[in-house]
């Protein structure tokens, strides 16, 4: 292996190994791990019965918006102004850092979030 | 003798505080006293009970306490969890922030014929509007929205929405109330809201009853509204129905659409639907059909026109973060009610495509509206009447929440008492979302 891929391979491991996070859900949340984006973007709501209550973490929001929504967060934002003035529905709400969302997502029957690092015996929905 | 006497009866007045002190000393250890008994007695009564649990402790396996304990523990580990789930939902739910959007600004139209005079020059104040969309419970939606905006000089205040729903699941939400009527793309899509759009003037044919506008961009009735994934992407659609809108003739400005907020005492339905489908091959894209129908009658005197408005349209929007591309076609046939004169067919449309580059995003936008004037819908508004606009223009976003733009504007109109009429428009406007 020459040096350039060497350099290439390392630098796409150290990548893939960066944007790692996942995706957690309360026990009852039970989801296909494509629908995350529509969850995030408003457009699923209701998973049979339950409302499903999304929660975005600060910490690692872009890193996330990126790789699971595929959309730049002014975008995200803007799209969320319009869904809001037009549907009458509110953006996730933003919380702290993982411990917050881990400790959310627990508690709340239906709610859905992310973190950075291995949430252990949480519901793991999705890995990103 | 006498002396010793004396000295005796002192002494006696002396001596009898010294008695007094001594009983009411007396009296109060006893009272200690029996006070130490009972707690004596309390204690060793709270000795032999340990005494006696501790032997049935001793006599009884170990593990029921333990787990007893560890039940308890739980129990009360659920009741926290509960209160915090309880709390952390309500402070989600119950946050009703007040949002809106304010624009302010100044242009020049060189507009000046009969039917309208000439047009205005100067500063302005656009609108100020204010919307909440507090979130009472799982199910329970709402949507207020309240518009300040000058008319004539005057400070109008309008309640534009006021929308009261239920989301049965993401499919269907149903809505009572007063509500941006949803046919085509423009009129859900931006209303009031001057920043939200990429222009500053919206189409002349969408724009609002009580501006230049045509059409019933608000409805007071029911909505039932939802979307779904399908195979070849979301489809979403929108049903309602409420009050006819009526034409006020008697405006010294000429006659506008009046909305019918308490319905009115000959009701006349007005009903209509959209369609659209996001495909999943093109991400960005939304393609709609709609249609809607009602019964308007204006106020004319001695004898009121009556008109079946119906029309169908499609919309086609691509808006990928880069571009934004919308365009959006209305035909008309109306039929007369009232003086038989038959249906009548006019149509109307737009495109507008804009780029954005960095923070800045020319636009340019074409419209088109061939209204007949043998149609009384047309022929009693006062801005029912054909024209071609042209407008070119430039946003520059100077944050998310904050935009200038700038726009030059080219109209050509028909059907203004002079054979035809072309003028131009320059206009700046500065605008936010809150």
């Amino acid at each position: 292996m020459s040096f350039r891929k060497l350099l290439l391979a390392l630098c796409f491991a150290a990548s893939g190994a960066l944007a790692d996070g996942y995706v957690i859900g309360h026990v009852t949340v039970n989801v296909a791990p494509e629908e995350v984006r529509e969850i995030f973007l408003g457009n699923m709501q209701f998973a049979g019965s339950r409302r499903l209550v999304p929660v975005h973490n600060s910490a690692v929001q872009g890193a996330f918006l990126y790789a699971v929504v595929r959309m730049d967060p002014d975008r995200y934002a803007d799209l969320w102004l319009k869904k809001s003035f037009r549907e009458g529905v509110m953006p996730p709400p933003v919380m702290l850092g993982d411990a917050e969302v881990l400790d959310f997502v627990r508690r709340t029957p239906g709610a859905i979030g992310y973190v950075g690092t291995n949430p252990g015996s949480a519901n793991i929905i999705l890995k990103y | 003798m006498r002396f010793m006497n004396g000295l005796f009866l002192a002494g006696l007045v002396m001596a009898t505080p010294a008695l007094a002190d001594d009983a009411a000393r007396i009296r109060e250890l006893e009272r200690k006293l029996e006070r130490s008994m009972q707690l004596i007695d309390e204690l060793s009564a709270k000795v032999q009970r340990l005494e006696q649990g501790a032997a049935a402790q001793a006599q009884a396996p170990a593990v029921p306490a333990a787990a007893e304990q560890q039940a308890r523990v739980e129990a009360l580990e659920r009741q926290v969890d509960q209160l915090g789930t309880g709390l952390s939902r309500r402070s989600l739910e119950e946050a009703a922030q007040l949002r809106g959007f304010a624009d302010v600004g100044f242009g020049y139209s060189g507009e000046n014929n009969p039917a309208f005079g000439r047009g205005r020059k100067g500063f302005g104040v656009g609108n100020v509007d204010l919307y909440l969309t507090p979130r009472l419970g799982d199910r329970i939606r709402t949507l207020i929205e309240l518009t300040f905006e000058i008319e004539d000089g005057r400070t109008e205040a309008d309640l534009e929405r006021v929308q009261l729903g239920y989301a049965f699941n993401d499919a269907a939400t149903a809505w009572l109330g007063r509500f941006h009527t949803p046919y085509g793309y423009w009129n859900t899509a931006t209303h009031h809201g001057a920043q939200l759009q990429t222009s500053i003037l919206r189409p002349r044919f969408l724009d609002f009853e009580e501006h230049t506008g045509v059409l019933p961009a608000h409805t007071i009735g029911a909505w039932l509204a939802g979307s779904a994934p399908t195979a070849p992407g979301r489809l979403g659609y929108d049903l309602y129905l409420g009050n006819s809108p009526r034409i006020d003739v008697t405006p010294a400005d000429g006659g506008k659409l009046r909305l019918q907020p308490e319905g009115g005492t000959d009701h006349a339905p007005l009903y209509g639907f959209n369609a659209w489908l996001e495909p999943r091959a093109v991400e960005g894209l939304r393609l709609g059909v709609h249609g809607l129908r009602g019964t308007v009658e204006d106020n004319a005197t001695p004898a009121s026109h009556r008109t079946r408005l119906g029309f169908y349209g499609g919309h086609a929007v691509f808006a990928d973060g880069r571009w934004e591309v919308m365009a959006e076609y209305f035909r008309f046939q109306n039929r007369d009610l009232w003086g038989g004169t038959g249906t009548h067919r006019s149509w109307a449309g737009y495109l507008q495509a804009g780029y954005r580059i960095g923070l800045a995003t020319p636009y340019l936008r074409l419209e088109n509206a061939q209204l007949s004037q043998a149609d009384n819908y047309f022929a009693t508004q006062r801005f029912g009447r054909s024209y071609r606009r042209a407008a070119l223009g430039l946003r520059y976003d100077l944050d998310p929440r904050a935009a200038l733009k700038a726009e030059l504007i080219g109209t050509d109109q028909d059907d203004v008492g002079t054979a035809n009429d072309r003028y131009g428009e320059a206009r700046f406007q500065y605008s936010i979302r809150f």
